[in-house]
């Protein structure tokens, strides 16, 4: 039985699109995805615990975490702030602004790294400065904050903006004429609103700061135990021929990337719940 | 409460929205603001609420000075048109928020505020609603609870933007009656936005006819529809015909032409007669279409090129017969004649015409 | 009086303010500390160190490989998204959630992975390179590495454009006689052509500033396989300072031509079908009356 609707192509169309598409799928995700894995664990799982167990791996994961959790604070309010000021009001020069706050997705990471060496690097404008005050930012966690800083602020701030637009001013303003201030306004009315936006933001940002690379590697030093990120220490330990020890590593990673997708995934979906909740037509009321 | 408004001028960049309005709304009075979508009639109820701030002129709230009084501060209770519930919070928390933002030394108790929040829902109706969330609530409840939550801080003034504009008619209709009612108890001002004139004269005490961000004219329904002070409200305000004419010692006569001025005449479609034999002063046309809608009966007339609208109750239509292709003549019984310039030139003493 | 015109909502100017100084000192101090340090060189200098042989050749490597692995994303692209939107096939939830994967994956990973599955003995490499190609450590490794690393951009700004397409559309071109492909050249490639050509800019970008993955993959051999910004840290791991200052300016000065290309190709295709409502509703609008 043959029942090709008008807006349908025929069957061999259909298949042949279909294994086109999930082939290079296949081949550009899938398979590196399982190779991770499978590499990691060439050697049997004891092998690769005993990779994991290196204190400077160890350090490594440490370095990371704590690296995701300093950036995360500024992220949040910087995101928050931008997007209040975009999405509720006018004035002059806003998309120039939002032009800025997505330039940090045209900068490559390395020239990223590279400004911060000029500014606070040895031979950089405030370099002197810092070494008279005993100040190391450059190869030292200061300068890596602050360059994952730098890769990862658009992030909440990109999120938040179109769906505040969306929201509009309506709640808020009808909060403001019962009476709230500012901060039972923003805590009871603008935070529920924006809530999952923000998480889903949180999220994008950190997988972001947990897996850069080219900004951190140029202003880390690559100082092992010291300034040495997760990212940073698959290449070291690649380098040095220890495949296991860096797919080790690198299936962590791997895992804090479906880690990331799964919650990724889970929040667009409450998302796109609550926008479809919110645009339900319902029967006229019966009267 | 009553609201002065005083030289009120507002702009958006080049467009202006409000150009040097005056109005008074006296205490307890029911006011609808008519006009089309961008007239200015939303910009004014918005600087009313403070929501936005005028570039001249100024507001005075019972005789007091409250131009720039925070929006929080004036104790109006404003209704969004598209309600601007808190999506995230119940029925009840909506209704209870003004009261639960309030200082500590002003705010309610719990008990006080559930006691008062379930008042307001039964005074609306939907008690029974208290726990729903705004989506899962249809458009005449989601409008009755943006009322309730709005009446919920007792504010002295009552403003909504376009109320009814999003619900169907019949839920419109039901809720028009009863936003009358609920002023009335409430002893309060009430100001409302609408581009709908049916919804204006039905509800209002006094309607603002508004366009291009002036005002065209204020008065009771029943003035700006039997009296209209512009070609914009008689052609705002229900179907007219518009006869070019030329006015001659008060009188005016349309199509003669040895004359001095170029007036306009406006009929309503119901005051026109139309007669099968020939009409003293009437104009000869014939039939096109004969609609019967409800309770009237419309009647398409071709004179000349023109098309003449009539509207006749269907007792006067039973008594005419008429049918497509007859001819008729027919004659206004009352119109109203402007000027180029836009004012008046007959009035309603002076009602005389000739054709 | 000054009476300023006031705002009902709160917090305008913290915000602003506090958003304004962040992007100051985050970004426009080091941009701008960047370029007067390479005002130290004047301008010839600056074009002396771009088109030095080994520059130009990195450019070219960088540039042509960006662009190959945008134009396979593009092609390979619309077919994903093609079928991810209108095909109904079993584990569709799971194969959409993995085409985020890149953007998910840190770049090194994707870099070592792809690196031992091209390499002579990997899965795919012990294949290919008997065929006589070899692509692991070649220019076409960097190909690989950036199709990986921007093959989300081409698929997820297609997706909601091709969701958007009304099929009423489609029906009505059928309807007036139009085969299948009549109807998608002339009525479905339009719409999304915009879409099409902001996913490809944006993938280009962003493998033209790419340097995790690619490192791993390229071999980096300099006239042959070695990307810009891995010429920018060898500079600056010589301490040629200026050096990679220049180059930096260099690829920051295109990666702005870029991103005003993008954005100009969102706001074209965002009002190319705007319709033209009178000048004043628009003005209202905008003010906020009805």
């Amino acid at each position: 039985m043959k029942s090709t609707r008008a807006t349908q192509e025929p069957r061999w169309v259909r298949y042949t699109l279909l294994s086109v598409g999930l082939g290079f799928l296949f081949f550009f995700l899938g398979l590196p995805l399982v190779a991770v894995f499978v590499e990691a664990l060439a050697q049997g799982l004891p092998v690769y615990l005993e990779a994991l167990k290196e204190p400077e791996t160890r350090s490594a994961i440490g370095l990371t975490v704590g690296i995701a959790l300093a950036v995360l604070p500024f992220n949040i309010v910087f995101g928050v702030a931008a997007a209040w000021a975009i999405a509720k009001f006018d004035f002059k020069g806003k998309s120039l602004l939002i032009t800025l706050i997505d330039l940090p997705f045209a900068v490559s990471p390395v020239v990223a790294g590279l400004i911060f060496i000029l500014l606070f690097g040895a031979q950089g404008t405030f370099g002197p400065w810092l070494a008279e005050h005993d100040l190391k930012i450059i190869f030292a966690v200061p300068g890596m904050i602050i360059a994952t800083l730098f890769i990862t602020f658009p992030f909440i701030a990109r999120e938040l903006i179109p769906l505040m637009q969306s929201q509009g001013k309506d709640e808020e303003e009808a909060a403001v004429s019962l009476g709230a201030s500012g901060w039972q306004m923003f805590w009871r009315v603008t935070l529920p609103n924006i809530k999952w936006g923000l998480l889903y933001g949180v999220i994008l940002s950190n997988a972001r700061a947990m897996g850069e690379f080219g900004a951190v590697s140029v202003v880390s030093g690559h100082i092992r135990g010291e300034t040495n990120t997760l990212p940073l220490h698959v290449e070291i330990l690649y380098n040095e021929y220890n495949a296991i020890g860096a797919f080790a590593a690198a299936s962590i990673l791997a895992l804090l990337a479906l880690v990331t997708l799964v919650a990724k995934t889970i929040v667009e979906w409450r998302m796109k719940k609550e926008t479809e909740m919110l645009n339900t037509v319902l029967a006229p009321e019966k009267t | 409460m009553s609201i002065e408004i005083r030289n009120i001028s507002k702009r958006f960049g080049n467009f202006v929205a409000l150009d040097n309005i005056n109005l008074d709304i006296p205490t307890g009075e029911l006011v609808a603001l008519l006009g089309p979508s961008g007239c200015g009639k939303t910009t004014l109820l918005r600087i009313i609420a403070g929501m936005e701030s005028a570039d001249q002129g100024e507001i005075l709230f019972s005789g007091a000075e409250a131009t720039h009084l925070h929006a929080r501060d004036r104790n109006v209770g404003f209704v969004f048109q598209h309600y601007a519930l808190f999506r995230h919070m119940t029925v009840f928390e909506n209704v209870a928020f003004g009261l639960r933002v309030k200082p500590r030394k002003e705010r309610p108790s719990d008990a006080e505020i559930k006691r008062r929040v379930m008042e307001l829902l039964g005074l609306v109706q939907l008690d029974w609603l208290a726990d729903r969330y705004p989506s899962q609530l249809s458009g005449g409840q989601r409008q009755r609870i943006a009322l309730a939550r709005a009446l919920a801080v007792e504010p002295k003034v009552l403003l909504l933007d376009e109320p009814f504009g999003a619900l169907d008619t019949k839920v419109r209709k039901e809720l028009r009656r009863w936003l009358r009612r609920l002023h009335d108890e409430m002893h309060i001002s009430s100001v409302f936005v609408t581009h709908d004139q049916e919804e204006a004269l039905e509800v209002a005490d006094r309607v603002v006819v508004m366009n291009h961000g002036k005002i065209e004219q204020i008065g009771s329904p029943d003035e700006v529809y039997s009296a209209p002070a512009s070609p914009f409200v008689y052609q705002f305000l229900g179907n007219v015909n518009v006869f070019h004419s030329r006015v001659q010692g008060g009188y005016a006569e349309v199509e003669r032409h040895e004359v001095s001025e170029k007036t306009t005449a406006f009929v309503r479609p119901h005051d026109i007669d139309i007669a099968l034999q020939p009409l003293e002063d009437g104009l000869q046309a014939t039939v096109q279409h004969v609609h019967p809608i409800g309770p009237l009966v419309r009647i398409e007339l071709q004179h000349n090129s023109e098309i003449v609208e009539v509207e006749l109750s269907r007792e006067r239509h039973e008594a005419l017969q008429l049918v497509v292709g007859q001819a008729v003549w027919f004659r206004p019984r009352q119109m109203r004649v402007f000027g180029a310039d836009q004012l008046p030139r007959s009035t309603p003493e002076k009602q005389a015409f000739l054709f | 009086m000054a009476a300023k015109t006031h705002r009902v909502l709160p917090g305008f100017g913290l915000a602003l303010g506090y958003t304004l100084v962040y992007l100051s000192l985050l970004i426009l101090l080091p941009l701008g500390g960047m370029i007067l340090k390479a005002s130290e060189l004047g301008f010839g200098q600056i074009v002396d160190i771009a088109l030095s042989e080994r520059s130009l050749a990195a450019f070219r490597v960088t540039f042509g490989a960006s662009l190959i692995a945008a134009l396979i994303n593009g092609f390979f692209g619309l077919i994903v998204a093609w079928i991810l939107v209108r095909y109904p096939f079993p584990g569709k939830r799971f194969v959409d959630a993995l085409v985020d994967l890149p953007f998910a994956l840190p770049t090194a990973v994707a870099g070592i992975t792809l690196a031992t599955l091209y390499a002579g003995n990997g899965w795919l490499g012990r294949y290919i390179e008997p065929l006589g190609f070899k692509v692991a450590y070649t220019p076409w490794g960097i190909v690989v590495a950036l199709t990986f690393i921007t093959l989300p951009f081409v698929v997820r700004t297609l997706q909601p454009v091709i969701e958007d397409i009304e099929t009423e559309v489609e029906e009505a071109a059928a309807s007036l006689g139009a085969s299948r492909w009549q109807t998608f050249v002339k009525v479905i490639f339009p719409a999304i052509f915009p879409a099409l050509l902001t996913g490809f800019a944006l993938a280009f970008a962003r493998a033209v500033g790419e340097y995790g993955s690619v490192i791993f993959i390229a071999g980096n051999l300099p006239l042959i396989s070695e990307i810009t910004p891995l010429l920018i840290i060898s500079k600056l791991e010589q301490y040629d300072v200026l050096g990679a200052t220049a180059l930096a300016v260099v690829m920051l000065g295109l990666s702005f031509i870029l991103l005003l290309a993008v954005n100009v190709l969102q706001w074209w295709t965002a009002n190319r079908h705007k319709n033209n409502e009178p000048l004043e509703v628009t003005a209202a609008r905008a003010g906020g009356a009805a």
